[in-house]
């Protein structure tokens, strides 16, 4: 019992990091209707960003956090500007293609600036082991469920009552429409760019403290995909809760099966899934998956 | 008359220049480098970097080879094997280097294994010891270096004989390729003739960040002594992990583990672990060698040093013993004889003494063990150099 509440556990930390990274995915979906390939990647540098923040202040936790997410809004603005923005209205296809572009640019950035090493990310968070039951847990770990939980939460209440949250699910329905009732579509996009920064800085400063800051990390983007996937490309909401599915089902089938099922159960899941719903688990049906 | 005799001194003069292999003037040696200079693996290519830089400097301050200065021509391969092919072709085609010495990972020589060998290039491997390298024997392909799998072997053979743990159950996690295959040799070896219970091994991924479902495994099979085969993030997360779940464990590594950036990752798990290398951590000869890089390389450089600092310093050392027996007339082929023949030379402490005159070609196989102290970020020898 004590070894599935383990592998259950901890899986549901991977799954957060998974869930979060996956909801910035899906929130540039819903509103560009592009995927971001450059999402992992934005993930890892916000999370540099973070680290000689926190390097240079020593802040707490919590300060720290408040410090980075502006900046990487500012980050989200600023590469939407400079690289998406110029791309309106051109096909879907080379817009996907200018952020893969992106992706190995933020590559090569973050060892120009941070160098190769890897490093442990000292977030000001104690390193004390705590006991839940019979399952212990890293307080790290437990932020990371935390504001996994936090995020989602946020993320519901704001695409479903504010202005801009509304706004963007129009602009996702039927881009013209939303126009011609006096929507501002590129103003829509650059908030979907800093929101999926935002929520990628959490995703990366929690995940570099559970797992080191490493320049291979924007991999984890990678690792991230089946849950956009399984969630519905369009469902901020369905990607958090698929990102704990896929968590939890990757430690199960290590854990029980054995010997590299890890890296293959999220893609079992995702086939089985599709079969059955093809949109996903929280996915719209008219999806075009690119 | 006379103009006829000039010109067919002229020819003469230059059928013999023609004659002469690549990379050598009266006044010039240059050797190559292949290496990581770029990626996340790079801080190994700046430390290959910066031993070749010393051993070059310290060779030239003393007259050179024979008179001839010793000049490091440096490719980045981005530890990618089919840029290491081309990397070695510039290196040959256009700067015509004489002899090679960085060489980067086992697939990046493997790759360039068929351009070393039709040059007949005079090659030194310091940094890629796998068995692939030197079987079969390619004739100018000389390694240094332990495998993965003796390296092991020794760390459990000590755990075996001298800790002698209360809990004798053992444990291996390594990744599912060549490298892991390697580790797992010395662990299958060591496991058999102690007798010990063999609980479990398992393989992952390389690039796997979270280790939880394995290290609850291995908690769940009680293993008391890990052969731990991850590297530097991927060891490090392992051992937290171990920590998070109150593990009493005696702990072998892989050799990357004593370099810095790999100690200041693990150390926080709070593990004493071991390492086994075939080159000298500390002590005397760390010393000795710091002294000289104090005197030719910059700070920046210095703060760059680390194991594979000390086996490329040793590579060239060798290159040039060899290049140096043959006296004016160097060639390669003089040059691939001369290390062939090499017998016990002495590195001065840093790695066993360096012997080629075996079948394999292979020296400096003999592995000493050290134990981290987690708190100090130290390593305390705990075996001399010794053969498995």
């Amino acid at each position: 019992m004590d070894f599935l509440l383990l592998l259950v556990s901890t899986g549901l930390v991977t799954g957060a990091a998974y869930g979060l990274i996956a909801m910035g995915f899906a929130l540039v979906y819903k509103a560009t209707g592009v995927v971001n390939f450059a999402q992992g990647e934005l993930m890892m540098l916000t999370a540099y960003v973070s680290f000689s923040v926190a390097d240079r202040t020593g802040l707490s936790f919590l300060m720290l956090m408040a410090l980075t997410i502006p900046i990487s809004m500012a980050i989200g603005l600023l590469l939407e500007r400079i690289f998406i923005r110029p791309m309106l209205g051109e096909p879907v296809f080379s817009i996907v293609m200018v952020t893969i572009g992106l992706a190995v640019i933020l590559r090569g950035l973050v060892i120009l600036v941070w160098g190769p090493d890897p490093a442990v990310f000292d977030v000001g968070l104690p390193d004390t082991v705590i006991r839940l039951g019979p399952v212990p847990f890293y307080p790290a770990q437990l932020v990371l469920v935390a504001a996994m939980a936090g995020v989602t939460t946020i993320a519901w209440i704001f695409l479903r009552f504010s202005r801009i949250g509304i706004a963007m699910r129009a602009v996702a329905a039927n881009e013209t429409a939303a126009r011609l009732s006096g929507i501002s579509v590129s103003r829509i996009h650059a908030f979907a760019w800093m929101f999926s920064s935002a929520i990628a800085s959490i995703a990366g400063v929690l995940f570099a403290a559970n797992f080191k800051l490493a320049p291979d990390m924007w991999f984890q983007g990678m690792k991230s995909f089946p849950a956009v996937i399984l969630g519905g490309l369009d469902s901020v909401i369905g990607a958090s809760v698929a990102g704990l599915v896929i968590g939890v089902v990757e430690n199960l089938f290590q854990g029980y099966v054995g010997q590299g099922m890890r890296e293959i159960s999220g893609f079992i899941v995702i086939v089985v899934v599709l079969m059955v719903r093809p949109y996903g688990l929280f996915g719209s049906r008219e999806i075009e998956r690119v | 008359m006379k103009s006829l005799i000039v010109i067919g001194f002229a020819l003469m003069t230059a059928t013999s220049a023609l004659a002469a292999d690549p990379g050598v003037t009266d006044t010039e040696i240059k050797i190559g480098d292949v290496n990581i200079m770029t990626g996340p693996a790079s801080f190994i290519g700046r430390a290959v970097s910066v031993g070749s830089k010393i051993a070059a400097a310290e060779i030239n301050a003393t007259g050179g080879v024979n008179g001839r200065k010793i000049t490091i021509v440096t490719e980045d391969d981005g530890y990618v094997p089919a840029r290491s092919f081309q990397a070695l072709t510039k290196l040959l085609q256009v700067d015509g280097i004489f002899a090679l010495n960085g060489t980067s990972g086992t697939a990046n020589v493997l790759a360039m294994m068929p351009l070393i060998t039709e040059a007949n290039l005079p090659t030194v491997v310091t940094t890629a010891p796998n068995e692939l390298v030197y079987e079969p024997v390619r004739p100018s392909v000389f390694t240094i270096g332990a495998s993965y799998a003796n390296a092991f072997y020794a760390q459990l053979k000590y755990i075996h004989d001298k800790a002698k743990p209360a809990n004798a159950v053992y444990g291996l996690i390594r990744q599912d390729d060549d490298f892991g295959v390697a580790v797992e040799h010395g662990y299958d070896r060591a496991v058999k003739e102690f007798g010990v219970k063999d609980a479990i091994r398992l393989r992952f991924k390389k690039g796997t960040s979270n280790f939880a479902a394995e290290v609850a495994q291995m908690k769940q099979a009680g293993v008391g002594v890990l052969a731990n085969g991850g590297i530097i993030a991927g060891a490090a997360n392992i051992l937290a992990e171990a920590r998070k779940n109150g593990m009493d464990l005696q702990i072998a590594s892989v050799w990357s583990e004593d370099m810095p950036p790999s100690v200041n990752l693990s150390a926080p798990a709070g593990y004493d672990y071991l390492v086994g290398d075939y080159v000298a951590l500390q002590g005397r000869a760390i010393d000795r060698f710091m002294e000289k890089a104090k005197k030719y390389a910059s700070a920046e450089e210095i703060g760059a040093i680390n194991r594979y600092t000390y086996i490329t310093y040793v590579g060239v050392k060798v290159l040039a013993k060899a290049m140096g027996d043959c006296g004016k007339d160097l060639t390669r082929a003089c040059t691939i004889a001369k290390l062939k023949a090499l017998k016990g030379y002495d590195t001065d402490g840093l790695t066993a003494p360096i012997s080629f005159d075996n079948a394999k070609q292979l020296a400096g196989t003999a592995v000493a063990v050290y134990r981290l102290d987690a708190k100090s970020k130290t390593f305390t020898p705990l075996t001399d150099f010794v053969d498995y």
